[in-house]
Parts: C-alpha cells; sequence; structure tokens
C-alpha cells in the first residue's frame, strides 16, 4: 500500500523540488527608487545628484504648502520608522526561518520517496533472487537422482560378482573331475602316505638329538 | 479641529460611492493561498503562524467545537490585518465602525448561545445560576446572570470599537500636539518618542484581536460543550 501511494506522489515531489529562476532583485536604492535612476543622472550631476533632487523637492512641497504638515506627519513617520527599523534588523533571520520552514518540508518529501525507492529496490533483489533460486532447485534432484542411480549399480554389480564366482567353480570343479581318474588317485594317496611316514620319522629323531 | 479631529473615521466615499466594501476586501490579498506543496516565504510563514495560532486555539474544545476552528481563524486573521493595516498613514481601519463590529459581534454569539441551548438545554439554564448560592439570593442572581450573558455581544462589539478608535485619534492628538511644540523645540523630541512607544504598543491591536477571539471562544466553549 505505501508503494502505490508513494508512487503517485513521486511526480508531485518532481515538480514540488522543481528550482524556479532565481529572481534576481533589482537594485534598490532607499527601498523605493530603482538603481537606474542614480545612473541616469550621475553623468550630469555626479554622485549627490539626486539625493540633492530629493531634499530639493521636499524642502519645497513643504515650504510652498503642497505638502501640508499635519498630525499625521508625525505618526506617519513614527510608523514608517519604526516598520524599517523592524525589517532591518529582523528581516534576513526571518527569510531564513521560511526557508528553513521550506526547507523541512522538501527534506521530508525526499525522505518518503528514499524509503519507496528502497523498498522497491528490496523487492526487485528478492525477486531476483527467487529467480535464482528457482534455477538452481534442479541441481538438488540431480544428486538425489545419481546417489539413486549408484545404489542400485552396487546392488546389481554384487549379483553379477556372486554369479561370476559360482561359475568359476563350477568350472573348477569340472576340470579336476575331467583330468583326474581314481587309479592316478590311489597312487597319489599312497605317495603321499609314504611321505608322512618319512616325515614321522624324522621327527621322532630329531628331538632324541 | 473638530471636523479634522473624526475626519478619518468617515466611511470613505469617492464622488458618492462608498468604496467601504472594497477596504474591507482589501485585507485579504495579503493572504495567498497556497497552490504548491513548496510556497513562497510568504506564504510559508503564513501557514505556520496559522498553525501555531490554531493549535493554541482549538486545543480545549470537543470535536464538535472544533467546527468552529475556520471561522475563529478567519475572524482572528481579518481583525488582525484590519486593524494592522489601519496603522498605516491615512488609511481607514473598517473595524472603528460600531456597525460593523455589532455585525460581527452579534451572530457569533447568538449562534454560541443557541447551539447550547438546542444540544444541552439544561445545561445552558444551568449557567444562569453560579454554584452554592444561598436560597433566598437566586432569583435577583438568575436576573444578574441573564443580563450580563445578553451584555456579552454588545461587550465584545464595543470593546473592539473603542479601543481601536481610542488608538487611533490618540495618535492623532498626539502628532497634532507634536506638530504645534515643533516651534517650541525641546519637548517635541520627547514627544515623538512618546509617540514611538505608544505605537509599539497600538500595534498590539492584535493582542486585541487575541483578546477578541479569546473572549468569543471562551463563551462559546462554556455554552457548548462543557
Amino acid at each position: 500500500m505505501l508503494s502505490r501511494s508513494s508512487a503517485l506522489l513521486g511526480p508531485g515531489v518532481l515538480q514540488a523540488t522543481r528550482v524556479f529562476h532565481p529572481a534576481q532583485p533589482r537594485k534598490i536604492r532607499l527601498g523605493l527608487i530603482p538603481e537606474e535612476f542614480f545612473q541616469f543622472l550621475y553623468p550630469k550631476t555626479g554622485v549627490t545628484g539626486p539625493y540633492v533632487l530629493g531634499t530639493g523637492l521636499i524642502l519645497y512641497s513643504l515650504s510652498k504648502e503642497i505638502y501640508v504638515m499635519s498630525p499625521e506627519t508625525f505618526s506617519t513617520i513614527s510608523v514608517v520608522g519604526l516598520l524599517v527599523y523592524v525589517i532591518k534588523k529582523y528581516g534576513a533571520s526571518i527569510g531564513e526561518f521560511a526557508d528553513k520552514l521550506n526547507e523541512q518540508k522538501i527534506s521530508q518529501v525526499e525522505e518518503m520517496k528514499q524509503v519507496s525507492i528502497k523498498q522497491i529496490q528490496d523487492v526487485i533483489d528478492m525477486e531476483k533472487s527467487q529467480q535464482a533460486l528457482v534455477q538452481k532447485r534442479h541441481y538438488l534432484f540431480d544428486v538425489q537422482w545419481s546417489n539413486i542411480y549408484k545404489e542400485v549399480k552396487n546392488c546389481l554389480d554384487y549379483h553379477i560378482s556372486v554369479q561370476n564366482m559360482m561359475r568359476q567353480q563350477e568350472h573348477m570343479i569340472n576340470w579336476v573331475e575331467k583330468h583326474i581318474s581314481a587309479q592316478q588317485e590311489k597312487e597319489t594317496i599312497a605317495k603321499r602316505i609314504a611321505d608322512l611316514k618319512l616325515l614321522a620319522k624324522k621327527a621322532k629323531a630329531q628331538p632324541v638329538l | 479641529m473638530n471636523e479634522n479631529l473624526f475626519a478619518s473615521f468617515i466611511t470613505p466615499t469617492i464622488v458618492g460611492i462608498p468604496i467601504v466594501i472594497l477596504i474591507i476586501a482589501i485585507p485579504s490579498i495579503l493572504f495567498p493561498s497556497p497552490t504548491r506543496l513548496i510556497t513562497s516565504r510568504l506564504t510559508s510563514l503564513q501557514q505556520w503562524l496559522i498553525q501555531l495560532v490554531l493549535k493554541q486555539l482549538m486545543m480545549m474544545h470537543s470535536i464538535k467545537g472544533r467546527t468552529w476552528s475556520l471561522m475563529l481563524i478567519s475572524l482572528i486573521l481579518f481583525i488582525g490585518s484590519t486593524n494592522l493595516l489601519g496603522l498605516l498613514p491615512h488609511s481607514f481601519t473598517p473595524t472603528t465602525q460600531l456597525s460593523m463590529n455589532l455585525g460581527m459581534a452579534i451572530p457569533l454569539w447568538a449562534a454560541a448561545v443557541i447551539t447550547g441551548f438546542r444540544h444541552k438545554t439544561k445545561m445552558s439554564l444551568a449557567h444562569l445560576l453560579p454554584q452554592g448560592t444561598p436560597v433566598p439570593l437566586i432569583p435577583m442572581l438568575v436576573i444578574i446572570e441573564t443580563i450580563s450573558l445578553f451584555i456579552q455581544p454588545m461587550a465584545l462589539a464595543v470593546r473592539l470599537t473603542a479601543n481601536i478608535t481610542a488608538g487611533h485619534l490618540l495618535m492623532h492628538l498626539i502628532g497634532g500636539a507634536t506638530l504645534v511644540l515643533t516651534s517650541i523645540s525641546p519637548a517635541t523630541a520627547s514627544i515623538t518618542f512618546i509617540i514611538l512607544i505608544l505605537l509599539t504598543i497600538l500595534e498590539f491591536a492584535v493582542a486585541l484581536i487575541q483578546a477578541y477571539v479569546f473572549t468569543l471562544l471562551v463563551s462559546l466553549y462554556l455554552h457548548d460543550n462543557t
């Protein structure tokens, strides 16, 4: 469920983190008058030109009562003076605070994006390992089959060797019966008995010596 | 002097066309509605402020009371912005007119009371009598409590009107005094300083909005949810 909602958030984060072209603040003096005015007057009147012009205009309007000094003038001076003071003193820090607020929002959303990316990556890796496992499963079965094969072969070999042995014994017996007749049997037996008697005499004689 | 002093409180007309409605609608320009996730500095600061104020205001209410949050937040923003804009020179403050403040106070108070009476009739009626009063005093106390109940919207409206009007008048008067004293030099410096201090205090008109909303809030709370 998380991957689905964060998939929807993806394009939103892309749009939200798009950096607009940074506004180049135009150079302004005294908060009101653009710098171009000063540059415009510079060739004719030098650096102090615009200031003298401003002062002259103000004094002219005051002396001719074009601008009438009223009670509001003083409240204007105090309000504007207070505002200028507060803005000059705390303006930059308030701007940084606002930037920090936005920074926090972006980092939260970035984190969500990273978490969802990581989750999807983990799922992909798990899928891959599963696939690899399925590939290698046939090895298991190969080993088992070869074991069975070996055992069956052993059994059959045993039976064959037993049969061979039996056949050899039969051959031997047949050969013996073929080549040795009854006469020869008696002669060999008598010879063997004589040999044994000689041996017995020798054996009796020896311990005396 | 008479005409000049109260000139700033006349509802402004341009060749007979009242432009008061326009003036009342202007402070809304200062509150841009957030269209994106990452907004400009002004919008994000306002968002943060509104969140702070909302949390403070609505913490003590139950679910039913919190349905009033939009109303109360827009109220505090409106009164705050109009009062602050009225501090600029030659500007008109709508909240100096009693008609407007009554128009804000009476419906809101009436809504709170009627909600309380509809849903918790016994509780609302019970508020008319403080606990632990000796029996002989009960009829008088009920009358007194009823009167105090009906005075609430008047008090809300008149409080706001009187405060803002008095502040503007004072600034005007002290400015006039400074003007006159300019020809007698040394005193002017101290008076200008007094103007400055007065203005700073007046800029706590915002605190007055707090007072307004709080009072409204307390009454809502008492009537509706307790």
